[in-house]
């Protein structure tokens, strides 16, 4: 912001070239100015003799220094250094967001296993299902794009049960068993739908938004993953992918950390 | 003249920095709300307090009336001081909004700036003086294609209670009692 945009009483301000500090040039070039250039208060240095209206004005944000006493370098260094952390770290999360980062669930792509109860008051555990393709969605009844996307699943469970594709509903909801079942009813779901834990949704990323699917392989391994709510061919085509896999040694539940509903 | 004072520009680059990196990690999006001005209220009648809420851009919550009985609703909730009695919260209408995947489907939210009116009314008891109202501003909010769990943010403000007014004078001129 030049001075010419200097909102109203907001006094002249000038950065000392040599070290930094914030000068009020009112000050500086006060009726009785010393002799010669005005000077810097910090380090005596002369200051530049711009013209008031020039550009070279202080930013708005640079205006808001402590006066007379320059730029505090440490605080400067801490400024920068959270800045960079939060920018860092926001584009590190906003990476692990994309389509297909499932392989960092664990080291060995491998779904951690689970125990939860279903709505009909029995358990039912991940590695029950091996040898399956799993889409295991995380929703809850209050997740408006889970509404749209349950009865794709209804759908999809109709057309790839057959070939080995087995849907999970995990409700990640605070709401009762009832209204769920209820919830669930009303969608014709067609597949489990069993009452999530937050020990479940830590397992698989923290599942910080609904809906979120995780597509399992036949041999327990996270093939992909959708965020949010996409089109249906994208369910599809991952179901596909995880059907396309084969039984092998590894199966879901043989992770160190598996998640017991007990816990 | 010399003494340090914060740097309030630095510090409202870093909130919004703060704010983009957690908007960018995908964790809940939040719900602000603006400062509320000391509001004087007069004992024994009631005065409206307008508290202002941002939600952020991209995500909408639910309004206080949603279309689904499933929909977690956006209420406030405040528990007044003792003799402090709030009457009827006044939320605003919601916004019809659809899915991209649902066209036909429509729900009812507010995004950007709402309001909501809270009705003070101190009752006749009450000391005049400043008093704390707190309480919770509980919503569920959503961007285009995920929800995020329902969560709450503390509502603070302040109420200056003052004496009502000297009512009409009722005693018209009498003649002198006689003990």
């Amino acid at each position: 912001m030049s001075i010419s945009e200097k909102p109203e009483g907001e006094e002249p301000l000038q950065w000392c070239p040599k070290c930094g500090a914030l000068i009020n040039r009112s000050e500086a070039l006060s009726p009785e100015p010393a002799p010669g250039t005005p000077r810097c208060d910090a380090c005596g240095q002369p200051l530049a003799q711009a013209p008031l209206d020039s550009g070279n004005f202080p930013t708005n944000a640079q205006n808001t220094a402590p006066r007379g006493s320059g730029r505090n370098p440490l605080a400067l260094v801490v400024v920068a250094v959270v800045a960079a952390l939060m920018l860092y770290f926001g584009f590190h999360m906003a990476r692990r967001s994309d389509s297909n980062p499932g392989m960092s669930i664990t080291k060995s792509g491998i779904a951690p296993d689970f125990t939860l109860e279903t709505l009909d008051g029995k358990s039912m555990s991940l590695s029950e299902l091996r040898g399956k393709a799993v889409l295991l969605n995380f929703w809850a009844t209050w997740c408006g794009p889970c509404k749209i996307e349950t009865p794709w699943l209804v759908e999809l469970q109709k057309e790839y049960g057959a070939q080995g594709l087995q849907v999970i509903g995990v409700a990640m909801d605070d709401s009762g068993k009832d209204d769920i079942a209820r919830f669930a009813q009303e969608m014709g779901v067609n597949y489990p739908v069993l009452l999530g834990k937050e020990a479940v949704g830590e397992e698989y990323g923290g599942v910080p938004a609904l809906p979120e699917s995780f597509f399992i392989g036949r041999d327990g391994k996270i093939v992909d993953r959708i965020i949010g709510l996409k089109g249906r061919g994208d369910i599809e085509e991952a179901i596909r992918k995880a059907l396309n896999t084969q039984p092998g040694s590894t199966q879901a539940g043989s992770v160190p950390a598996a998640v017991q509903a007990q816990e | 003249m010399n003494s340090p004072r914060p740097n309030l520009k630095a510090m409202w680059v870093l909130g919004l920095l703060a704010a983009s990196a957690v908007a960018q990690s995908g964790k809940a999006p939040s719900v602000s709300m603006a400062p509320v001005p000391l509001t004087k209220v007069q004992r024994a009648a009631q005065t409206k307090v307008t508290l202002n809420f941002r939600v952020a851009s991209g995500f909408h919550i639910n309004s206080n009336t949603p279309h689904s009985e499933f929909l977690i609703p956006t209420t406030l909730k405040i528990d007044p001081p003792t003799d402090i009695v709030l009457g009827k919260t006044q939320y605003p209408e919601g916004k019809d909004l659809s899915f991209p995947f649902s066209p036909d489907e429509k729900l009812s939210v507010y995004s950007g700036d709402f309001t909501i009116d809270v009705s003070v009314h101190p009752l006749h008891a009450v000391v005049p003086g400043k008093y704390g109202l707190h309480g919770t501003l509980r919503y569920q909010a959503c961007d285009n294609a995920q929800c995020f769990p329902p969560k709450t943010l503390p509502v603070n403000f302040e109420v200056k209670v003052v004496k009502e007014p000297p009512g009409p004078h009722k005693n018209p001129a009498q003649s002198p009692h006689v003990h």
